[in-house]
């Protein structure tokens, strides 16, 4: 793929003679696949305020629980229900938390889960879909069967049994319950690409050559099925957020005095008719963290692989 | 058709029996036990054994396994599904009871999505880039990043709390059980948080559905022949453009489902996700298994049924 993409020859009869073809190329200037990447990236302005946005997010996330320590769970009878001030932009709650430093420790908890879940997903996806793919036969049709049997379980009950019942709380409980229910999607992605891969002449090639099954899976197929995971991963971030959020709203999930998006809202709905701003912090920080999920995912999606553009 | 629904529903079998294993490991593998809200020390060792003997917690797993599916199957029985254990009566039974309240709800969300989303989606894309266009994009845009949980939680706060137009809870009023009307009022709340997210992701497919057949080389054709336009959108395009918007239907109506264990929790609506959260929380483990059953039987049946309207309505698909 580091070919130029402006070197192609003109088809022959268009009637330039072939010196100055080559003057012309001479002249256009060498880009990488991964140049016009970015490129087509930045030309996608949604998906650019996004990612700037969730970067911000991000940076937030981590340094105000870092430089505030214990301060999220916190609580203080003398500053209960307090409005907005310097060192609590968003005031305190009903148990006298900061709301802020508690959201962004919140945000933390929760982006952490989704990326978390997104490499499992990536992960067990990638894994068994290039197996089933590259391998064929027998072996094919038992993942694809284990796959129909994932893909056939409503994943939220799958989800809430997993987590209820193997240790409520526990954030890895949370991180692979997530994990286990979602790589469905992935693992058919990568096996459909590996399935067409099989056949490519390069890959016949690289195989020719005499080169091992592991080299050929791991250097010709699977950067070539990159662009669709990245795209599947991103957007997947946002559903894991979601899902966790649901799952602690429900009290399966993170429970108090730890923070997350979800047991703030099920504590906002405990507390709204005292205080029913609290409900919307957690949820605008959802909806944004969705938001730049899915334009991003959009950029991604066009500038990886153009062909896949829908006409908009 | 008949051989391929015949092969379908042969090849569902091995499929369900996956479910029951894999839902059946993650229920009984897991630890704990659900005797263990009785381990408080007022309840007497003696008493708990009976209790584990009784729900048969204390036989092997695989025997375990073989018993509950050997008598899950025979489902025509009212006692084919066991007991539940915290109030002792057929699951089957319980079930049942809270079905009828999720269909309404599932139903009335699946109608209300279905009569929004299919116009909105047609004018966003007949006036495509248009003033409308780009409101109603927004909108499903921000509708579908909106955890329908939280879009919820709003609702109760504006209608229910602040203006008292729409009850906080429940299916009818107290002393006013089966009546259509209070029904309806109670309904208005949770099939909104459920429909309008459903809207949101229906409206923007049905929009990119249209565009894609307005782009057709039979779209211009009758638009060459002089036909009027509300012609060539209505019986043109509109026809090819619902072919794959059928096959939605069958693939929501699972995610209904998970929607509605939030929702219904939200609204404390008797249905069968009340039922499921509420089960899960009291390890209730012979409802557990049989509402995964359900679910897993639904998400089956919702693919079939996806893929038979697509043969229904695209004669040129034959199976």
């Amino acid at each position: 793929m580091e070919t130029n993409m402006q070197l192609q020859a003109p088809a022959p009869g268009v009637g330039t003679d072939r010196r100055a073809v080559v003057d012309e190329v001479d002249l256009i200037p060498v880009r990488t696949y991964w140049q016009l990447v970015r490129q087509r990236f930045m030309q996608h302005r949604l998906a650019v305020i996004a990612l700037v946005l969730l970067a911000v997010l991000v940076i937030l996330a981590w340094t105000i629980p870092t430089l505030t320590g214990e301060l999220y769970q916190k609580t203080s009878l003398d500053l209960i229900d307090q409005g907005p001030s310097l060192s609590a932009p968003l005031g305190y709650d009903h148990l006298g938390e900061n709301t802020f430093v508690r959201l962004m420790r919140a945000t933390q908890t929760s982006l952490t889960i989704g990326f978390a879940a997104v490499l499992i997903i990536v992960g067990i996806g990638v894994t068994l879909g290039s197996i089933a793919g590259y391998v064929g036969g027998l072996v094919d049709n038992l993942l694809m069967r284990l796959v129909d049997v994932v893909l056939s379980i409503p994943s939220f009950f799958f989800i809430v049994a997993l987590v209820a019942f193997w240790g409520g709380g526990n954030v890895w409980v949370i991180i692979f319950a997530i994990g286990l229910a979602g790589w469905t999607t992935a693992a058919r992605l990568v096996r459909a690409e590996f399935l067409r891969l099989r056949e490519v002449d390069f890959v016949q090639a690289a195989r020719a050559l005499g080169a091992s099954p592991r080299r050929i899976v791991l250097r010709h197929m699977l950067p070539m099925a990159l662009a669709p995971i990245l795209v599947a991963a991103t957007l997947g971030i946002a559903d894991s957020v979601v899902l966790e959020a649901a799952l602690s709203f429900l009290g399966f999930g993170i429970s108090p005095p730890e923070a997350s998006l979800g047991n703030m809202l099920n504590n906002a709905q405990r507390y709204f008719y005292r205080e029913p701003i609290l409900m919307f912090y957690p949820g605008i920080m959802l909806i944004l963290v969705v938001l730049c999920a899915s334009f991003l995912g959009d950029g991604l999606r066009d500038a990886l692989d153009p062909r896949q553009r829908i006409e908009r | 058709m008949v051989t391929y629904l015949f092969r379908r529903l042969i090849q569902a079998i091995p499929i369900l029996f996956g479910i029951s294993l894999v839902a059946f490991a993650i229920i009984n593998l897991a630890p704990g036990s659900p005797v263990d809200r009785f381990q408080t020390g007022r309840v007497s060792h003696q008493t708990i054994q009976n209790l584990i003997h009784l729900y048969g917690l204390d036989q092997p797993l695989p025997v375990q396994y073989v018993k509950w599916i050997t008598t899950f199957v025979q489902f025509w029985r009212v006692d084919a599904w066991g007991f539940s254990f915290v109030d002792g009566l057929p699951v089957t039974q319980k079930i049942f009871a809270r079905v009828p309240s999720t269909l309404e709800l599932m139903g009335t969300a699946l109608a209300v999505t279905i009569l929004f989303a299919i116009p909105i989606g047609i004018l966003a894309a007949v006036r495509q880039y248009s003033w409308a266009d780009k409101i109603i994009t927004t909108f499903a845009t921000i509708g579908y990043a909106m955890p329908s949980f939280w879009l919820g939680l709003l609702l109760l706060f504006v209608f229910a709390v602040e203006l008292n137009w729409f009850p906080l809870f429940g299916k009818y009023t107290f002393g006013q059980e089966g009546q259509p009307l209070n029904l309806i009022w109670h309904l208005v709340l949770p099939v909104s948080s459920l429909a309008i997210q459903q809207i949101a992701g229906w409206s923007r497919y049905m929009r990119s559905s249209m565009l894609e057949v307005m782009h057709q080389d039979y779209i211009r054709t009758a638009r060459a022949k002089g036909l009027p336009n509300s012609g060539v959108i209505y019986r043109h395009a509109l026809r090819n453009a619902l072919i794959p918007i059928i096959t939605l239907l069958g693939l929501t109506i699972p995610s209904l489902l998970a929607g509605a264990a939030i929702t219904e929790t939200i609204f404390s609506w008797p249905g069968l996700g009340y039922l499921l959260v509420s089960s899960v929380n009291t390890r209730d483990y012979p409802v557990v298994l049989a509402l995964t059953m359900m679910g897993g039987f639904m998400v089956i049946a919702g693919n079939l049924l996806a893929d038979v309207l697509y043969a229904v309505v695209d004669p040129r698909i034959t199976y």
